[in-house]
């Protein structure tokens, strides 16, 4: 498989030393889905602006679709389509217009143009819509717009930042079900970034998890998850925590225990039925429980677990 | 240059789509000839001082033709630096910015819409003042060369207002600078001859270029020659090297607020 987007050691440095992305590096196969996962201000915004040649990195360097983002910005930006985390739709045109526009900027021809434009209107339902000014479009609506021009140049690589952010439940799992069609169908290469758990897990071949800036960890969502053991109990609480977790230890159905200020996950092969006797053994070490709850890991896991922060609270 | 076109094209259609702005472009340059022009005509009199009729324009209305056309052209130039910024604030620069086109396209595709409007309305009040009295050179060479200085000039202050375009970080913070805007036509020769003027404005007025502009129109839209008026080919020439001193400037300053923030041209 070919790796359609390379990064290495690719780091920007704001001024004011303020350091955005930290000597990252990253890969991703052509035909895959990869979420880059994350914080708000992790540094998502800024590894997706440098790899679609907005911004300048300080050091490092990326290849994407066979080119270098620096030096051959030009070829690359006629590869790619990019939507930002910001709706930055022309409200006074017609959807249409938007896309006939942009279809413009990459010198596509005219009857082309019109062929794809039908073809991405009726992709995100948005045919009857797509002579209507766009500021009369909903959220979701103007979101899916979005996509659509993205896609409209047939792009290697599709670049999403947040594309689901402020969406309902409905349009968000409509924008996935576009996005694993077009990958299915046309092999087309996705990389997103998102601060949904549920999005990474529910679309992605690959997940990286980024926090200041920095890429933590990568791997496949359920082998990430699953490195935690089939079943987490987390327990939070006060209380002597190592006198606890050395009891923990010595359970043998206890994978893994990793505590983070006052968090405690405990990775075993079966919650619901070790979850008595891992209570019991708290009351033994005088530790005092204050929540418990047993469930599959999931990526939200693995992050409190590889940045000792919770997904949520970060 | 398609990307040019493209973007121009796009600028274009969202201003007629809006009635509100298409209408102010009109109504801008009638107030000045109907209500502005009219009391000037009346309080200095049909044939008024000697050099307030520059020897033939007909009438004080035909004499501030020029600069009420060049003082359109700014005002368009100064909402185009406004959509600029707009786009900027808003992320739409975005999409030009990762989009294969030269970078300058988005510059002059703005320009040329500010140009495209200020030959419209010059149109509009040549005709207009046509009605009011003042008398134009019956040369179609002479209109044609008058409207292309007035594209020239446009090309100027487009840059002018999209350099202040590219650097602010408000509204508010460009609005304040486009203020200074209204100089550039009380020191010239728009609205009264320059030798009225006391010394030290003459001086500014001399280094103006809205004064050469002035000279060259009222010399080819109205086939008329007065003193102190500058020669043809040399305010001609100004013009020229004004329109594209704006444009490198414009440029300069979009590569380099995209520099400062760290962004790639």
């Amino acid at each position: 498989m070919t790796e359609i987007i390379q990064a290495r050691q690719l780091t920007k440095r704001y001024p004011g030393d303020v350091l955005a992305v930290d000597q990252l590096d990253l890969t991703v196969e052509a035909g895959t889905i990869y979420a880059l996962l994350g914080p708000n201000g992790a540094g998502k915004t800024t590894t997706i602006a440098m790899l679609t040649t907005l911004l300048q990195p300080t050091s490092g360097q990326a290849t994407v679709a066979g080119f270098d983002v620096v030096n051959q910005p030009s070829e690359v930006r006629r590869r790619i389509g990019v939507t930002f985390q910001e709706i930055v739709l022309d409200q006074d045109l017609k959807g249409r217009e938007v896309l006939d526009y942009h279809g413009q900027l990459y010198g596509l021809p005219h009857s082309q143009r019109a062929q794809q434009i039908e073809a991405l209107l009726r992709l995100v339902e948005l045919e009857e819509a797509a002579d209507r000014l766009v500021k009369t479009y909903s959220g979701g609506m103007k979101r899916r717009l979005e996509l659509a021009r993205g896609l409209l140049t047939a792009p290697d690589v599709l670049f999403l930042d947040e594309p689901t952010q402020g969406l309902d439940p409905q349009n968000r799992s409509r924008v996935w079900d576009y996005l694993r069609a077009l990958r299915e169908e046309q092999g087309l290469t996705i990389l997103l970034t998102t601060h949904y758990m549920e999005e990474a897990e529910s679309l992605a071949n690959q997940v990286g998890i980024i926090d200041h800036g920095k890429l933590v960890t990568e791997g496949q969502p359920e082998a990430l998850a699953a490195q935690l053991g089939a079943d987490v109990i987390r327990v939070s609480g006060s209380g002597p925590v190592d006198s606890f977790v050395t009891r923990l230890k010595q359970l043998d159905y206890v994978q893994q225990v990793h505590a983070t200020d006052g968090v405690l996950q405990i990775g075993v092969d079966d919650g619901h039925h070790r979850l008595a006797q891992v209570v019991t053994l708290a009351t033994e070490a005088d530790f005092h429980i204050e929540d418990v709850s047993v469930a599959r890991p999931s990526l939200a896991d693995v992050f409190l677990k590889v940045t000792g922060r919770a997904l949520r609270d970060a | 240059m398609t990307a040019t076109f493209s973007l121009w094209h796009k600028h274009m259609r969202k201003f007629f789509r809006n009635p509100e702005a298409a209408f102010g472009m009109l109504l801008q340059p009638i107030l000045w000839v109907v209500l502005f022009g009219v009391g000037m005509q009346a309080m200095l009199g049909r044939s008024g001082s000697v050099s307030l009729s520059a020897g033939g324009a007909g009438s004080y209305i035909g004499f501030m033709v020029p600069g009420i056309i060049l003082f359109s052209a700014l005002s368009g130039a100064v909402s185009g630096g406004a959509t600029l910024l707009d786009e900027r604030l808003r992320g739409i620069i975005k999409e030009y910015l990762v989009a294969p086109i030269p970078r300058y396209s988005i510059l002059l595709a703005n320009a040329l819409s500010t140009v495209t409007k200020g030959l419209f309305q010059a149109g509009i009040i040549l005709v207009l003042a046509l009605f009011f009295g003042s008398r134009v050179a019956l040369n179609p060479l002479g209109w044609l060369g008058g409207l292309l200085i007035v594209g020239l000039y446009g090309l100027g202050i487009a840059g002018l207002a999209l350099a202040v375009a590219a650097r602010v970080n408000s509204t508010l913070g460009y609005h304040g600078l486009i203020a200074l805007d209204l100089p550039l036509l009380f020191a010239s020769n728009a609205l009264y001859p320059i030798d009225i003027l006391p010394g030290w404005m003459q001086w500014v007025a001399r280094f103006n270029p809205t004064t050469y502009a002035i000279d060259a129109m009222r010399w080819l839209v109205y086939g008329i020659r007065y003193e102190g008026q500058a020669n043809i080919w040399l305010s001609s020439g100004i013009v020229v090297g004004f329109a594209v001193l704006g444009m490198l400037l414009a440029v300069r300053a979009f590569r380099g607020e995209i520099k400062q923030r760290g962004g790639a041209i």
